[in-house]
């Protein structure tokens, strides 16, 4: 027997350096991926086992959560608390715009002013805001306004003007002022000083150039955030079932005070939380699409596909499954 | 001789400590095209921006159509105009830019339309005129196009379209080729050309020897925020006087 070791088969097949059009005819093979589904596994089932317990835990009472879902006096909670939110973020950012123009302008004073401003009301907690303003009649019992030579031209007395619901207007719109403020100014920013230069050369004026030109481009910067800050308010305004304005947390609360059904009520107003939320989402996506025009990137996916795309096994994953087979 | 279209006189601009413009005499005959060129830092942007008001003169003025830009004749005073007075005075003066500065949220018609609605014309003859200037440049049918989707010569295109939507009496130029891939400098200068054949009054930093050679009727060239050579291009290109000149010629040649 010759000393020569001669390659056996196997050694042979896998010395052979492999031509390059074997190369290019081969198969591209994933990596594969276990650990990514032993962890989605281990989380399927712990959702699977939440919603079996929340959906037969009888102390959920989803007979009683049926029953109220739709009763007038919710509803009418409801309303208070749509409309209040409304009411404050359209407010709010008509005044956040005003503080962040000013606080960008070239203005020493209304700069100062605009940032105290946001200094102040961003320090100071909602909820304590609003106890102040409804209890603005201890501190100023009455509101006057004097014209010279006329004595006491006008006299309102402050108990009466701050209602709980005013109180909750004006100091959730303040707080909605000092934050939009910053958003804004943020976004105001992010748009290059060239571009308002080529609008002042084309003959715009002020105005034109800060609604058509600076404001559209800063949105795309201020939508998110923005989103993010009106679904804060909507739950905000909860706080003001603490001066017992009839809103939609303060509904269910006078109701379980009699029946004592806590659980199923506070599910209740919660449900409705999380339908105004979903909606309001399903705005900003439609906001934040319109302000991606002329961006550079993929064509705009339509609601349905982005939804698609992050439920599991229809969108992104169905890529990886053809890496495990 | 035409009357000048352009007058300056007397220019001075500085930020900070740091002068910029230094006396600045220059006339442009109304229907000619005058490159400016100097190197970097020298002023030539300073100089273009005080033209229409983007940045204000320390000491002289700028005078165009007979009008001062920016102030208006107070006595012994140059009173600073109203914001509203200096915006009219600026819809009379196109501009183009190096980065062209095309709004990138709005279509290439609504860009050009733009101006015009500022202007007072009406949306239907605003967009008729913007996709006949669209044709002029070479960009029929583009209208509907974003900014983005468009490649830099053409955006320069659309924007050269747009300074001249309002018939402005002047349009300053501020190195407009000079972001453009060397394939892409050709057909804006040609657009150019085409505007100065028409009778167009320019002003434009270049630094585009070819272009100054070719179009325009007075060359200027500036240095530290003076003018040191002024002339007809076969005069100051051939054989400059100023030292500084016939270096900075022979570096860009
Ligand atoms: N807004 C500004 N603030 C401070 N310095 C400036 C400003 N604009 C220009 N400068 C300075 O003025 C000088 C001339 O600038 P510029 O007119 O842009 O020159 P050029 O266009 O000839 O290159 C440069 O030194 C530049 O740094
Ligand atoms: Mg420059």
């Amino acid at each position: 027997m010759s000393l020569a070791v001669e390659p056996t088969d196997g050694v042979d097949t896998l010395d052979r350096r492999p031509g390059d059009d074997e190369l290019v005819a081969a198969r591209l093979v994933a990596r594969r991926k276990p650990g990514q589904w032993i962890s989605a596994l281990v989380a399927l089932v712990a959702v699977a086992a939440l919603v079996h317990s929340v959906l037969t835990n009888p102390h959920f009472q989803w007979d009683v959560v049926r029953y109220f879902f739709l009763r007038p006096s919710i509803l009418e909670g409801l309303l208070l608390t749509i409309w209040l939110t409304v009411a404050v973020v359209v407010s709010g950012y008509i005044l956040g715009i005003g503080l962040a123009v000013m606080r960008l302008s070239r203005n020493p004073v209304l700069a100062t002013v605009s940032f105290g401003f946001v200094w102040f009301f961003r320090s100071v907690p909602p909820l304590v805001q609003l106890l102040l303003w409804s209890n603005l009649a201890s501190l100023y019992p009455t509101l006057s306004l004097d014209v010279p030579f006329v004595h006491h031209f006008a006299t309102i007395h402050t108990a009466h003007l701050f209602t709980a619901l005013l109180a909750a207007y004006v100091g959730l719109t303040l707080d909605v002022a000092a934050f939009s403020a910053e958003i804004i100014r943020g976004g105001l920013l992010s748009v290059e000083n060239g571009q308002s230069e080529a609008a002042k050369s084309l003959g715009l004026g002020k105005a034109r150039i800060f609604w058509r030109i600076v404001l559209p481009q800063a949105m795309p910067a201020i939508v998110p955030a923005s989103g993010n800050m009106v679904i804060g308010m909507l739950k905000a305004t909860s706080i003001i079932s603490v001066l017992a304005a009839h809103d939609l947390l303060h509904s269910v609360q006078l109701i379980y005070e009699q029946n004592y059904l806590i659980i199923p009520l506070l599910l209740v107003a919660t449900i409705w939380y999380i339908i105004l939320t979903t909606v309001l989402s399903i705005g900003q996506y439609f906001v934040e699409r319109h302000y991606a025009r002329g961006k550079g990137g993929p064509a705009p996916r339509g609601l349905w596909e982005v939804a698609r795309g992050s439920l599991p096994f229809a969108g992104t994953v169905r890529r990886d499954l053809a890496g495990l087979v | 001789m035409t009357p000048a279209l352009v007058r300056i006189r007397g220019l001075h601009k500085h930020f900070g400590r740091h002068q910029v413009l230094e006396g600045i005499d220059l006339d442009v005959p109304a229907g000619s095209v005058t490159v400016l060129l100097g190197p970097s830092g020298s002023g030539k942007s300073t100089l273009l921006r005080c033209v229409n008001h983007l940045e204000k003169p320390d000491a002289g003025f700028v005078e165009v159509g007979g009008e001062i830009i920016g102030y208006r004749r107070d006595g012994e005073r140059l009173r600073e105009l109203p914001d509203r007075a200096v915006t009219r005075q600026r819809a009379k003066i196109g501009m183009v830019f190096q980065q062209f500065n095309l709004f990138p949220h709005k279509t290439v018609l609504e860009n050009i339309v733009e101006g015009q609605l500022a202007a007072g014309v009406r949306r239907k003859a605003a967009e008729s005129r913007a996709s006949e200037l669209l044709a002029k440049v070479g960009l029929a049918g583009r209208e509907a196009s974003y900014p983005r989707q468009l490649s830099g010569g053409q955006q320069q295109r659309v924007a050269i379209a747009r300074a001249v939507a309002n018939d402005p009496q002047l349009i300053l130029f501020d190195e407009p080729t000079s972001a453009l891939d060397p394939e892409m400098v050709g057909e804006v200068l040609g657009v150019m050309k085409d505007l100065a054949a028409a009778g167009l009054t320019m002003i434009v930093v270049t630094h585009e020897i070819g272009f100054a050679r070719e179009a325009a009727d007075q060359v200027v060239f500036l240095d530290g925020g003076r003018i040191v050579e002024a002339g007809p291009p076969g005069e100051v290109l051939a054989n400059p006087r100023n030292e500084r000149a016939r270096a900075f010629l022979s570096a860009v040649l």
